[in-house]
């Protein structure tokens, strides 16, 4: 069997970050890498495919080196997507193979030094990840003596032949329903097949649906109902009556306050499309709507980090193509909440102490990577994001993803957002072909992350498949008018997009034995819930489809007309032509049965602690400024590549200091002077004092950095996602009511309307320590909110980094003594309860101050003052421009430490010149407070304070994380 | 007529927009081509006079950077790209365009040898992703792409960007070298990271065929054509705002793509 090994040079870069690698660790070693490729089709062995893997300059491919001590190989499991694998195919292909060209990538490490079985195993580790991949290991002698590494083809094979649809006997005990909810139908060996996330009251009511139709329920409709159903899917605690609040949360507090604001702004409303689509999308200019979606993937970032969030930038691409006829992805955006990655905790994911959680490092260096790969292959740029470290993300990280997107208004003169399917269109399905991957996931990441945690539930994302996809729907295909409708298969894969979509015509009839397979065996009950990536479903007038099918398959995309959209009232689907199932459209959509909520509430926080007060300031501001939360992600920022498209105005890193800025300006047509300005904020450890304050704090910070980077105040629009924990919980669900009631009232304060959102309420770990005890780890609840803004003109745009020496300094609004749950207090081991309160209505006065005075120019720079407070924000700013500054703050009457670290919302930081002193003081009055001067000297001094030197600043924000 | 430029898309390429854009702006009529309409066409080479691979990743960097695009074109588009090389045209490689270029062996193309494969473009030293403005030299290449540009600062965004090759190609191609990455004082990189991003051998950041007109480039000058798009934007427009000028509309970047207009304007007055 064919297997062609590539020895690269010796000076290869993924080998010497390796041996640095090693080096940190006390190892020296040498270390030569190996691309390793393998296939069942002889053509392989041809000199020709051989030649066309091998770089002559740089890689040979007839001769491996005998020159070390271990052979350390790592490819991927059965069924796991492998694109390097892909892409050999597809050259195989070149090379003159006709069929069976399925080619699987593997990675040999030949590495040389004093090392023990027991540091390759270990540096196995690190390298690779047991739910996906495989890592051999051989000595030299073992190699010597074998002849090298084995043979491994990775090809899926499934024992199950002629599957059809099993008959589920619901007429059983109460106690195995429950069974059947929690993991899953049993299989004829006694195995469950996993877990379908229903609670004995959904049971029932399928139970009683199924009698109802005379009949048993089919293993596909049990699973169908369950993906519906799903927290996931159906967002049932946003949905359900709660407390005397009958409407439920997002109805009454989150898509209520866009309706009032919408309502109150009348014929200046922004909003075009809101909560109905994948993205939601607003006016642009009079041309163009932007869109703008952001999603979280937590629970598969747990297990798989790069996959996980691969997943979920390229599944949050796809919401972005498929709004309306199909938006162009334009910007992505990210964010992290993690575990310190220079910790090492140990947890683990059963009683025996076997399988260990990932470490935070392991953690960061996989979702950053997964943004990274996913984003960069795209053609998408990714200016900004944030990462936010909390001890307790240790267990279930929160990854965020974004996409904003551009599209025409209208499209053959119809409005671009309006879509619907019709009786008689054809169910397209376009892209990637369905596998095992990710069955289960809607199901799994509505629950707790424990020892049964599905492994088939992480998937890879396939960029370029994706953007092959994308090229064609959005560059080529949207403007002929082929189509009627489309969705993105993701969390329930084909029952989830096409049942949604079915819901415009009014009944479906899918033939899954259409549905192209990555390998022959599948069940039909796994090709209808497979969230197999990179995979569209549109709805086609019958006259186009064959021109579609022709215009995908000119650009290598399989695409496949899989069924027809009716409007019989039923989901139908068909298995060779016997019916696998039939249920009523309504039940599936709408019998699911209301839950009642009752919440508690109790305030948090501890007493105001009596710090003494620093000695040595400037120390302490260098503490604060290496702190995780506040120090330089500069590493992330260079690795996403943030000026593709040539749109970049405002980047991820400011001033020739470069500093990691929170807000970021696009130019996204390039004949178009507007600008897209974009932020995120959160405050997570708000929330062990009052999630209310919590949220507005959010909400506050995501709108204030647009504000200060010069975004039209009124031309900004939000968005929400809650990650919460434990929602079963009274307490929990009163704080999520809490929070739900505090952006409601801000948002409509601000006229800033929500267009879209997410919820994932079940972010805990459970578990057992390293002492074998049992723990359950909640996540802080967290509300991130996104927010989006246009720019009339990007010469309006304002950055962070002083502009010239004798420009005057300001701190615009009030700073109180509000620094509980602050970075401050945290640093001194005190939670406090002067938590920062809102006072919307002055912050409103202040954001349309500040954002007339952005239309005239009169701002030179500008920093939203957030985590750290005005300390930290004077330092920033002083980096960021590399210019001194004299500050006097002797006009406060704070203790100096809160006045530096205090948190409280509302403010900004600002520098003007000289020449427009006058009338910005006009302009702001006494919002405006003058304290200081830019310098041309090297430090920074606050009077009677402190007096630190600018490279020490910048020292202490920009080593903790340098080496990542 | 004004000339014309193709630039190629598919299969991951990602940068045909901008790039086709920087050829409009300039005066040029451009059009944009997925790799496998030309394919079934290749009579098209025949009726333009400027092939633009853009930047991108096509099929994901898999099996190296610009590897199998090459060997697609290699297989599909041979003969047609070498009679293109070979008449009065221009061809440019944009980052990924410039992996692929090389790996076509359309440059550098020693004594005429286009085909053979004598350069890499491999993984950064670092082994990440690098993006971040850098400063550029012209070096000793007479490319017409290059006509009068001393210095450029634009960005580079690549994960495979270090140019490698054994000492006598590095000897025989002095005068092919197109750009070198320096410290912004305009002093060699000296293989320096941050300012030689990514390792490259001689600090070298773009190369030529022998000709000059085939030219094969890591940075992106379509993504610093305009002042807006610069990371000092914000303090250049600060400065021209305080003294009461005009911010110009143009950045280095620019200066290449006005150059393939030039060259045609020039060449059709000799014809003339």
């Amino acid at each position: 069997m064919p297997r062609i090994e590539i020895l690269s040079h010796e000076d290869d870069g993924r080998a010497r970050q390796i041996e640095q690698a090693l080096k940190a660790k006390g190892k020296a070693a040498s270390v030569r890498v190996v691309d390793v490729y393998t296939s069942e089709n002889p053509k392989a062995q041809s000199a020709e495919f051989i030649g066309s893997l091998t770089n002559p300059v740089t890689q040979k491919s007839d001769q491996m080196p005998d020159d070390f001590d271990w052979a350390l190989e790592i490819g991927y499991l059965p069924g796991v997507t492998d694109n390097v694998g892909h892409t050999a195919s597809e050259l195989l292909e070149l090379a003159g193979a006709q069929n069976d060209n399925e080619c699987y990538s593997a990675r040999l490490y030949l590495i040389k030094g004093k090392l023990s079985k027991t540091d390759i195993e270990s540096l196995a580790g690190e390298l690779s990840n047991k739910l996906i991949q495989r890592a051999s290991i051989k000595s030299h002698d073992d190699f010597t003596k074998d002849g090298g590494m084995d043979v491994v083809v990775p090809k899926v094979s499934l024992d199950n032949k002629g599957a059809v649809a099993d008959d589920i006997d619901l007429n059983v005990s109460d106690e195995e329903l429950k069974i059947i909810g929690t993991q899953g139908i049993e299989d004829a060996d006694g195995t469950r097949r996993g877990p379908l996330g229903m609670s004995l009251l959904y049971m029932h009511a399928v139970k009683d649906y199924f009698a109802k139709e005379g009949r048993p329920a089919k293993d596909i409709e049990l699973e169908t109902l369950a993906q519906t159903w799903s927290e996931h899917c159906k967002h049932t605690i946003f949905a359900s009556p709660i407390d005397d609040v009958k409407d439920g949360i997002f109805k009454h507090y989150i898509r209520r306050a866009t309706a009032d604001i919408r309502k109150k702004r009348g014929k200046d409303d922004i909003c075009v499309s809101v909560f109905s689509d994948d993205s939601g999308g607003i006016i642009f200019d009079d041309k163009y709507l932007i869109t703008h979606k952001v999603e979280t993937h937590n629970s598969p970032s747990a297990l798989d980090p790069f996959g996980g969030s691969i997943t979920g930038i390229v599944g949050v691409n796809r919401d972005c193509i498929a709004f309306g006829m199909g938006a162009k992805p334009v910007i992505n955006i990210y964010g992290f909440c993690l575990a310190d990655p220079r910790t090492k905790p140990e947890y683990y994911r059963d009683k025996a102490m076997t399988n260990s959680i990932l470490s935070p490092e392991t953690i960061m260096n996989g979702v950053v990577r997964g943004v990274e790969v996913g984003g960069n292959c795209s053609g998408i740029p990714t200016p900004q994001g944030f990462v936010y470290f909390d001890d307790r993300f240790v267990g279930k990280p929160l990854v965020f993803v974004g996409t904003v997107g551009l599209i025409p208004r209208e499209i053959n003169d119809k409005p671009s957002h309006e879509k619907g399917t019709r009786p008689g269109d054809k169910i397209l399905m376009v892209g990637g072909r369905v596998g095992r991957d990710g069955i289960h996931g809607a199901t799994f990441s509505s629950v707790v992350l424990d020892e049964n945690s599905p492994a088939t539930a992480v998937q890879i994302g396939d960029p370029i498949t994706q953007k092959k996809l994308s090229d064609v729907i959005i560059k080529e295909i949207r403007d002929q008018g082929l189509y009627t409708a489309m969705t993105d298969n993701g969390a329930g894969g084909l029952s989830s997009s096409v049942g949604e979509l079915a819901e415009g015509s009014g009944g479906l009839h899918i033939e899954l034995d259409k549905v192209p397979l990555k390998y022959p065996g599948m069940a039909p009950w796994e090709i209808w819930i497979s969230e197999s990536q990179e995979r569209m479903s549109i709805a086609v007038p019958p006259e186009n489809t064959d021109k579609m099918i022709k215009l995908f398959a000119a650009r290598g995309v399989e695409a496949t007309v899989v069924g027809e959209f009716t409007n019989t009232g039923r989901a139908h689907a068909t298995w060779h032509g016997e019916t696998v199932m039939d249920m009523d459209m309504d039940f599936l959509h709408g019998g699911l049965p209301e839950t009642p909520l009752k919440t508690t509430y109790t305030q948090g926080g501890e007493t105001e602690p009596d710090l003494p007060e620093p000695k040595d300031y400037g120390q302490t501001l260098k503490d604060m400024l290496s702190r995780p939360n506040i120090c330089s992600k500069e590493f992330i920022s260079t690795q996403y590549d943030h000026n593709v498209q040539g749109s970049a105005v405002l980047g991820p890193l400011q001033g020739p200091g470069r500093v990691y800025a929170d807000a970021s300006v696009t130019k996204p047509l390039l004949d178009n002077p507007r600008g897209v300005a974009l932020s995120q904020g959160l405050a997570p450890r708000y929330s062990d004092i009052d999630t209310g304050a919590m949220a507005s704090a959010a909400l506050d910070m995501a709108v204030r950095n647009t504000v200060a980077a010069g975004a039209d105040f009124h031309h900004i629009a939000i968005l929400d996602n809650f990650c919460w924990c434990s929602s079963d919980e009274p307490e929990r669900l009163g704080q999520l009511k809490r929070a739900a009631e505090a952006i409601y009232d801000l948002s409509v304060l601000f006229e800033t309307p929500f267009i879209s959102g997410k919820d994932s309420m079940f972010n805990d770990f459970k578990g057992y320590d390293a002492d074998g005890k049992e723990v359950k780890i909640s996540v802080p609840p967290t509300l991130l909110v996104s927010s989006i803004g246009v720019i009339p003109d990007v010469e309006q745009s304002i950055s962070l980094a002083p502009k010239a020496p004798g420009d005057l300094i300001y701190i615009l609004s009030e700073t109180k003594d509000e620094l509980g749950a602050s970075e401050y207090y945290d640093m001194n081991g005190t939670l406090g309860q002067n938590v920062p309160q809102i006072d919307g209505a002055r912050n409103l006065e202040l954001y349309k101050l500040y954002s007339q005075a952005a239309r005239q120019n009169l701002i030179a720079s500008a920093l939203s003052i957030n985590l750290g407070g005005l300390g930290v924000a004077l330092a920033k700013k002083a980096i960021a421009g590399q210019m001194g500054m004299n500050i006097d703050l002797s006009g406060f009457d704070l203790r100096a430490d809160k006045l530096l670290f205090s948190e409280s919302l509302g403010r900004i930081l600002v520098t003007v010149t000289p020449a427009n002193q006058k009338e910005f003081e006009k302009h702001f009055g006494h919002s405006a407070q003058q304290i200081g001067q830019i310098t041309d000297s090297n430090k920074l001094n606050i009077n009677n304070i402190l007096e630190v030197y600018i490279k020490a600043l910048e020292e202490a924000y920009k080593a903790p994380l340098k080496d990542y | 007529m004004s000339a014309k430029a193709l630039i190629l898309s598919g299969y991951g390429l990602n940068c045909e927009e901008e790039t086709l854009f920087a050829f409009e702006h300039v005066g040029l009529t451009g059009s944009i081509r997925h790799i496998n309409d030309l394919i079934d066409n290749p009579k098209e080479l025949d009726e333009i006079q400027i092939l633009v691979v853009p930047g991108g990743f096509s099929y994901g960097d898999d099996t190296g950077s610009g590897n199998a695009f090459a060997q697609k074109m290699r297989l599909s588009l041979w003969d047609s790209l070498r009679e293109f090389v070979s008449r009065d045209t221009l061809t440019l490689g944009i980052c990924n365009g410039c992996q692929i270029l090389t790996n076509l062996g359309l440059a550098p193309a020693l004594d005429d040898n286009y085909g053979e494969r004598i350069v890499a473009v491999t993984h950064n030293l670092t082994a990440r992703y690098q993006c971040r403005w850098v400063d550029l030299k012209v070096g000793a290449s007479n490319s017409p792409w290059l006509n009068g540009i001393d210095t450029m600062h634009i960005p580079v965004a690549h994960g495979e960007g270090r140019f490698m090759m054994d000492g006598q190609t590095m000897d025989a191609i002095k005068d092919q070298i197109a750009l070198t990455y320096t410290k912004p004082d305009q002093s060699p990189a000296n293989n320096e990271f941050p300012f030689n991003p990514n390792g490259s051998m001689n600090d070298i950041a773009g190369i030529t065929d022998q000709s000059g007109r085939v030219l094969a480039l890591m940075p992106h000058p379509e993504r610093g054509m305009f002042t807006w798009q610069r990371d000092d934007y914000d303090h250049l427009k600060d400065k021209t705002q305080r003294e009461g000028a005009q911010l110009p509309e143009e950045s280095d970047g620019m200066a290449l793509f006005k150059n393939a207009a030039e060259y045609f304007e020039v060449a059709k007055r000799k014809t003339a």
